[in-house]
Parts: C-alpha cells; sequence; structure tokens
C-alpha cells in the first residue's frame, strides 16, 4: 500500500522535474559528514583497496612478470589511463573497461588464470590503477568504432525497463537532488568507483552499482562485465567527461 | 535475496515504520514524524542492561557530549563520538566507557577503557545500528560513581538494495 | 586480505601534551549467525579488542563487539610522556593477533 503510494509520489514528480543540467558528482550528493570522512585518508576505508592493488602491482605472480615489470614509474605511465576507459580494444574489436584491460594483461601477458570480476584482487587492482587518474578529467572516446557502442548503451540509459517501468534517465536526469528512502538522486556519473559503499562493508565495482540499480527498478540483471553494462558504462563516461576521477570514493 | 523498493526482510524489527520514511523521503517531507518501533519482547529492558554494568548503581545523567547523527545514513557504520567532562587525574578519572544499542540482537557495542595518561576522556568510533533506536552511554568514574547519557537515532535504508 | 590497518598520529609532541592517535583498521567484523547456505551458520570472527602500550605501559584498551562497524575507525588521546613506541595490539575471535608500531618523539 504505502509502498505503491511512495512510487506514485516519485512518479508524480517526474512531469514537475526539470533535467538536463550539467552533470555533476556523486560526491556532490553526500552528506556532509560522508563528504567530509571520503576526503579524509584517514577516514576513507577504500584507501585499503588502493594499498593492497599497489601491493599486487608490484607482485610477481609465480614465475611471470609483475605487473610493474612492463609498468614501470605507474604513476606516470598510467596516468590518465583509467579517463580513457572503457575503450573498443584494437586487436578483438571489443569493448574494454579497466578491469577487462586489467585482466587482459592478467591472462595474455602474465599467463595467469583471470582474477575474475568483484573479486578482491581485481578490486584493488582497479582501484589503485584508476587511483592513479584522481583529479584528471574523464575523456573517453565515443567515435569510430566506439559509436556503436555508445549509441548501445545511450538506448539502455533512456529505455524504461523493470516492474517500475522507469529508466535510468528518468531518476538520473529528471529527479537528480529528489530524495528517494534515504537517498539523494545524482546523475550517476559513476567517477567515484571502485567506491566504498556502507551499504556493501566493502569496495565495490562500477557494476555492482548497476546491477543495484537494476534490481531497484526490478528489471534484469545482467552479469559483471556483460556487454549491456559495459556499453552502459561507456554512456555513463561520456556523459560525465570533464568530471575529475575520484577513486576511492565514498557513497552510502 | 532481499527485495528492492520494498524494506528487505535482514532489517526486519521495525519495517512497517521504514514505510513511513519511505513516503515522507520520497515526498521530500522530511522525517518530522519518526518511527516507534516495538520493543522485541526477548530483549532485556535498558535499564537491566544499564544495572548489568553499574552493579545495580543509578548513574547520573549529564557530563557527558555523545555525538551521534540523530538520523544515520546507514546503519552499517555510525560515527560516534563521546567525551566525558572529567580532570583525568590519578584520583579523579573515567575508568570506562561503554556504549549500548538497546535492540541490537547484541546491546553491548564496545567499551573503552581509560586512565590518567589518556590526558582527556574522548573517544570516537564507527557503530554498527540494526535499526531506530536509542543508544546509551555509561561511563565509570575512578571515584566510584556512574554517569549516563543517551541519544535517539533513526536509521534510514538505502533506495535500491543489490543484496550483496 | 583480511587485516590492515593505518595509524595517524604527530610524529613528535612536547612533554605534557595530550595527542590524539587515530587508527582505521581494514577488518570484515563478521558479526556470524548469518546462515551458510549449507544448513549452518556462519560464526562469529570479529576484533575483540585492540589495546595499545606507549613505551611498554598500558595506555588504552577497547573491548570490541557485533556493534562494531566493518573496517573500524576508533580515536582516543594519550599524554606525551617521552620519545617511545606505541604498540597497537588487535585480538581476534580464534585467536589470532595483529600489532602495528608508531613511534612518537617527544621534544
Ligand atoms: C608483459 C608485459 C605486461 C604485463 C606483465 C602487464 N601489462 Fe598491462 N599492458 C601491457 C601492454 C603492452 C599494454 C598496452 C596494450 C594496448 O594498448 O593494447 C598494457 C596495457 C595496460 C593498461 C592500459 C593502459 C592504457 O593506457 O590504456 C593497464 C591499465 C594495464 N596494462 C594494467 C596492468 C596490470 C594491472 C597488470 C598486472 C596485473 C599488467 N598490466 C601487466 C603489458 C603488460
Ligand atoms: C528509481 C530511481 C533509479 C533508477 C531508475 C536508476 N537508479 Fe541509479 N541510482 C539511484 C540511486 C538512489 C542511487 C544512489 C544515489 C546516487 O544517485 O548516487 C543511484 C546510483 C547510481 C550510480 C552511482 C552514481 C555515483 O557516481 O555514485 C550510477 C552510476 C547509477 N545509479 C546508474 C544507473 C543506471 C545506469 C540506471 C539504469 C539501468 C539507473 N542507475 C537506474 C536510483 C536509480
Amino acid at each position: 500500500m504505502r509502498l505503491k503510494l511512495a512510487l506514485g509520489l516519485l512518479i508524480a514528480l517526474l512531469g514537475t522535474a526539470a533535467g538536463g543540467e550539467e552533470i555533476t558528482s556523486g560526491s556532490a550528493f553526500l552528506s556532509p559528514d560522508l563528504r567530509r570522512q571520503q576526503d579524509d585518508p584517514t577516514r576513507n576505508p577504500g584507501w585499503f583497496w588502493v594499498e593492497q592493488g599497489q601491493g599486487l602491482f608490484g607482485r610477481k605472480p609465480g614465475a611471470s612478470q609483475a605487473c610493474s615489470q612492463c609498468h614501470a614509474e605507474p604513476e606516470k605511465s598510467l596516468r590518465g589511463a583509467a579517463t580513457h576507459y572503457p575503450q573498443v580494444d584494437a586487436g578483438t574489436g571489443q569493448l574494454l573497461n579497466l578491469e577487462g584491460r586489467i585482466e587482459q594483461c592478467r591472462v595474455e601477458r602474465q599467463k595467469q588464470p583471470a582474477f575474475g570480476y568483484e573479486s578482491g584482487e581485481l578490486l584493488a587492482l582497479t582501484s589503485y590503477v584508476a587511483s592513479l587518474s584522481r583529479g584528471l578529467p574523464m575523456d573517453v572516446e565515443t567515435r569510430g568504432p566506439a559509436q556503436p557502442f555508445y549509441n548501445a548503451g545511450r538506448a539502455f540509459f533512456e529505455r524504461r525497463q523493470g516492474q517500475l517501468n522507469l529508466s535510468c534517465k528518468q531518476c538520473h536526469d529528471g529527479l537528480v537532488g529528489q530524495k528517494l528512502r534515504g537517498d539523494t538522486i545524482s546523475h550517476g556519473a559513476g567517477t567515484g568507483y571502485p567506491a566504498y559503499r556502507l551499504e556493501w562493508n566493502g569496495v565495490g565495482s562500477l557494476h555492482r552499482r548497476l546491477r543495484a540499480c537494476s534490481l531497484g527498478v526490478r528489471a534484469t540483471q545482467f552479469d559483471y562485465g556483460a556487454p549491456e553494462y559495459l556499453a552502459l558504462e561507456l554512456y555513463l563516461a561520456a556523459r560525465a567527461r570533464g568530471l575529475p576521477i575520484e577513486t576511492p570514493a565514498m557513497r552510502r | 535475496m532481499s527485495l528492492p523498493i520494498s524494506p528487505p526482510s535482514r532489517h526486519s524489527e521495525s519495517a512497517p515504520s521504514r514505510r513511513d520514511i519511505v513516503v515522507g523521503a520520497a515526498a521530500g517531507i522530511g522525517l518530522a514524524a519518526l518511527p516507534n518501533a516495538v520493543m522485541a519482547a526477548t530483549q532485556p529492558a535498558l535499564s537491566e542492561l544499564i544495572a548489568r554494568l553499574t552493579d545495580g548503581a543509578v548513574p547520573e545523567r549529564g557530563r557527558i557530549t555523545l555525538e551521534i547523527p540523530a538520523l544515520v545514513e546507514n546503519g552499517n557504520s555510525v560515527d560516534t563520538r563521546i567525551v566525558v567532562e572529567s580532570p583525568m587525574t590519578e584520583a579523579d578519572h573515567v575508568r570506562w566507557i561503554h556504549l549500548i544499542a538497546e535492540k541490537n540482537p547484541f546491546p553491548d557495542m564496545a567499551r573503552f577503557h581509560l586512565g590518567p595518561r589518556s590526558g582527556r576522556a574522548e573517544v570516537a568510533t564507527t557503530l554498527r545500528l540494526a535499526t531506530s533506536q536509542k543508544v546509551t552511554v555509561v561511563a565509570a568514574l575512578s571515584t566510584g560513581g556512574y554517569l549516563t547519557s543517551d541519544a535517539d537515532v533513526v536509521v534510514t535504508l538505502s533506495a535500491c538494495i543489490d543484496g550483496g | 586480505m583480511a587485516f590492515n590497518a593505518r595509524i595517524s598520529m604527530p610524529a613528535e609532541a612536547r612533554a605534557g601534551e595530550i595527542i590524539e592517535i587515530r587508527v582505521l583498521t581494514r577488518h570484515p567484523m563478521d558479526r556470524g549467525g548469518q546462515s551458510d547456505g549449507k544448513g549452518g551458520t556462519v560464526p562469529r570472527k570479529i576484533l575483540n579488542r585492540l589495546t595499545a602500550t606507549y613505551s611498554g605501559e598500558p595506555i588504552f584498551r577497547l573491548d570490541m563487539y557485533t556493534g562494531v562497524s566493518a573496517n573500524p575507525f576508533v580515536s582516543f588521546t594519550t599524554r606525551a610522556l617521552e620519545t617511545g613506541d606505541i604498540i597497537f595490539e588487535w585480538r581476534e575471535d580464534g585467536g589470532a593477533v595483529f600489532t602495528r608500531t608508531a613511534r612518537l618523539t617527544v621534544t
């Protein structure tokens, strides 16, 4: 009963909401307390994952080369790398996000079994590599071979879906700034991921966040790394062009 | 597997009240009407929980500042700071500070042991609160007495829960 | 990587000065009791105690129960007396012990 009422109110708001304004970071929608915690390295637990990733980066897995042997001085050589992901892999024509690129190096260059999406190791390495681009603006390619992926992501973002028949856009454009339960709806920029969410008691990937949104509207939850979410991630990244990377962000 | 939008059962103690919050929050009207969750029958009364700590003595109210948000964003991690007025000398200091959440499955949350070398009776931590409830702090003094303070907190839920 | 800690405190202090020590810990603080999917329940596995000694003398102890969050933050104060090591020791359910050391120089 009350639930229906809540959704009715939510959807009624859609008629009045403005939308279409400039995209801002999810951090702008945090409470002052959480924002302070995020910005204080003595309080933000996300840095543990970054530190773990830095350790893994310099360690030789068995007889293979360490990441750092091919990527010397990562603070320089990989600075900015994360701002260009997702991107189309020149070799295979597939869309790769940062997790996908790291797994590619792991499997093809280190000849080691894949870590697996959302594994502790991959989250740590992704957090570390993304953190090397902190403060740099998102800048993904959407033309050329990336165009069809971008178009698919955009179509997904705008399509109404799930039992609640809501599109991503209705919330993350039309209802920005509105309260939904304890959350304040942001633009869905995703520029702080992998992020430490209080809800998770740990760090999780952007795809984990997307799965939560899919479930929130009772739509299909795609697998981690699924083509649908990769295309969506490219569209989100393009929409967030110019926003700085904030990994490891804190989210509610 | 928890359901989205509707409150998941894993935080079920005051589910009906939570829906009130959902309605309030979605309508943007804030949280003026706070829920009055029903105390689980199995839980000992707060006064008993306190008496157990103080060997039956009734703690005096005051001289404690308990900083905890009235509206908690996520019960998984609640920033809490406690300051007790005390000279913290050999003769007169706070021996310990104990935190109770009466409606947590296990109400005792933490006990900080201090002494004259602490310099100040000032501690902080991050707590886990299962539901909206009263958080109580009890401090034991070297002079034999006890102090207490408490705060009512409302715990809100996430909008989109992924069951993980 | 189940455990890690980040200790933040001044490296130097004047004798008699009261310093704040901030400790962020990486630990899931599993409160236990949830279904393990095999008909049983997950056992509790938390850090149940943090102690700090300063030049060998105990200065702080925190007893933790399931009401302390995952990846907990703790802060407390101590009076700077002499140059020495502050040793932090965590005890986990099951008996594992983790330690970290920070040096305080007193001027
Ligand atoms: C044997 C050498 C080698 C090893 C070991 C290696 N890489 Fe790579 N990595 C490369 C090469 C070559 C490229 C460029 C691929 C391309 O652009 O198509 C690359 C690309 C990358 C990129 C993308 C950089 C960009 O600017 O787009 C990232 C991120 C990366 N590697 C991370 C890692 C991580 C993390 C590890 C360890 C798990 C690792 N690499 C191990 C050789 C290596
Ligand atoms: C019912 C409204 C709703 C719908 C529909 C929805 N979300 Fe969300 N989403 C939220 C809320 C609430 C949050 C948490 C607060 C926020 O916006 O950062 C969130 C968070 C996010 C974030 C993290 C933002 C950040 O930077 O921290 C991303 C990315 C996101 N959503 C993408 C999507 C995508 C893609 C879709 C469509 C598949 C979608 N959302 C559908 C409500 C919604």
